[in-house]
């Protein structure tokens, strides 16, 4: 296989023997360390292989030991490049490929990252970026063991990584830091205090002493369940308070909305931008934008992967949608419907750890604004444990 | 490098006493391998005679070709029905 290559690469020609001492004319061509290959007799006539130099050299040979010489076959690289020799422009086509191709397997076409729990793509790229690893990057450049050294230093949640370069692929494993769990202290001594103003429904205190009683009312940082016990031996002992205080509490909100809102519509105008993703970089291809100041604008992009294999070349389309500016008068109906809308999401977002037992709303309407005042009563465990001691 | 230790070393590495006499190596009797030779004296399809120095080997058989033939060794093959050694 090696050998056949090697001849290839040479050149070599097949080539008959007619005379009446054809061994004579092999004795003399092997004296001249001149080698044949694939020898063959059939009658008088004797065919042979033999590479292209040195069949230039042993036609003087062939004179001496009275031999006819003709040439039968011609293979090899050399009698390729000879045919092609005045079509320049195939010449120049096939060793811009073979060049294009060793320099673009010396950059970085693709990144895959996997193992990610917590930590998000974009934030691993930005790292990996900050390191020198990006599409586009010069591979010989990336040292890999370093670069996983300098992420898993800066970031603390990266437990263990390995990116691994194959070719111009990148793939990068991640085990995230597993936190350890919060372990809630026993034995400090602390009290149960009151996290906000309310009304006490129930307290069911597993340690400590009981400072209130159900149906009192207590302020924000009240103690409710002490940490400081009497023992039998008239003295005192600190223990870790801890209880469950459920308390009625108040909340208040307003949210307003004025008359007249200024909204954004589009006119329908939509323009097309394109442009190419090469290594990381952008290459504009098409120019132009919508005729107003205020756009909107969505992008996508298509990356061709014939095989399944991720080319760093991107066809990016980007969309902008041309966008007017237009006053609206909100009548009473849909202006109240805008406001109960932020009052849910108030209560989703806010009021989230809390039962809402009783809501008052009120819809008004002065001047410029509608404004809706919205009343809560709501049931929460409002207990908040406090250390004892100066810190 | 004395006579005498050549031949101790020759004998150490399993090969031909002389250094003049060819090596030569069968596989089966469809090819034989003659490092040592100094020529060829006759090439048919039937006979192939390899001068190699102090005799004269000859091959006969049917089809035989020199597959390959370098200054100092070459290759026969075919089907080999006789070694002759012409001294």
């Amino acid at each position: 296989m090696i050998l056949n290559l090697l001849r290839y690469l040479r050149g070599w020609v097949r080539f008959s023997v007619r005379g009446r001492y054809p061994e004579r004319f092999i004795n003399i061509a092997l004296r001249n360390r001149l080698r044949l290959w694939g020898t063959e007799r059939r009658g008088d006539e004797l065919t042979a292989c033999m590479y292209m130099r040195d069949y230039r050299a042993v036609r003087r040979y062939a004179r001496g030991s009275g031999v006819r010489l003709r040439v039968r076959e011609r293979r090899g690289l050399p009698i390729l490049l000879r045919r092609y020799s005045d079509r320049t422009g195939l010449i120049i086509g096939a060793a811009a490929f073979v060049i294009t191709v060793f320099v673009m397997s010396l950059f970085i076409w693709s990144i895959d990252i996997t193992g990610l729990d917590t930590i998000s793509v974009s934030e691993m790229r930005a790292l990996l970026k900050e390191n020198g690893v990006s599409v586009g990057a010069f591979r010989p450049a990336i040292d890999d063991s370093a670069v996983s050294r300098s992420i898993m230093l800066a970031d603390q949640r990266v437990g263990w990584m390995a990116v691994n370069i194959t070719g111009s692929y990148v793939s990068v494993e991640i085990k995230e830091e597993s936190p350890s769990p919060e372990v809630e202290s026993i034995v400090d001594p602390c009290n149960v205090k009151a996290r906000r103003d309310g009304r006490i429904i129930r307290i069911d205190a597993q340690q400590g002493r009981t400072a209130l009683k159900a149906g009192s009312g207590v302020v924000a940082g009240q103690v409710v369940v002490s940490g400081v016990m009497d023992d039998q031996l008239g003295g005192v002992r600190l223990v870790h308070a801890k209880a469950v205080v459920l308390a009625e509490t108040d909340y208040h909100a307003q949210f307003t909305v004025p008359k007249t809102v200024t909204t954004y519509r589009p006119t329908g105008e939509v323009k097309q931008r394109l442009s190419a993703d090469i290594f990381g970089s952008r290459i504009p291809l098409t120019v132009g934008g919508v005729s107003t100041v205020d756009v909107l604008s969505d992008e996508t992009a298509a990356s061709p992967d014939p095989l399944h294999v991720a080319l760093p070349i991107s066809l990016i389309t980007r969309r902008l949608y041309a966008l007017e500016q237009q006053e609206m008068t909100l009548d009473d109906n849909s202006a109240k419907e805008l406001l109960l809308r932020e009052a849910r999401l108030y209560e989703l977002f806010t009021l989230s750890g809390c039962t809402v037992k009783k809501r008052d709303v009120h819809f008004t309407s002065s001047g410029d604004v509608y404004a809706l005042t919205a009343d809560y009563i709501c049931t929460e465990n409002i207990a908040v444990q406090e250390k004892i001691g100066t810190e | 490098m004395s006579k005498n230790n050549q031949q101790k070393r020759r004998r150490l590495y399993e090969l031909p006493p002389v250094n003049s006499l060819p090596c030569i190596e069968f596989s089966g009797n469809r090819e034989v391998v003659i490092e040592g030779s100094r020529g060829v004296m006759e090439y048919s399809t039937d006979c192939i005679r390899i001068n190699t120095g102090g005799m004269v080997l000859a091959i006969g058989g049917r089809g035989l070709n020199l597959r390959c033939i370098s200054d100092s060794a070459l290759i026969i093959e075919g089907f080999i029905l006789s070694v002759e050694f012409i001294v």
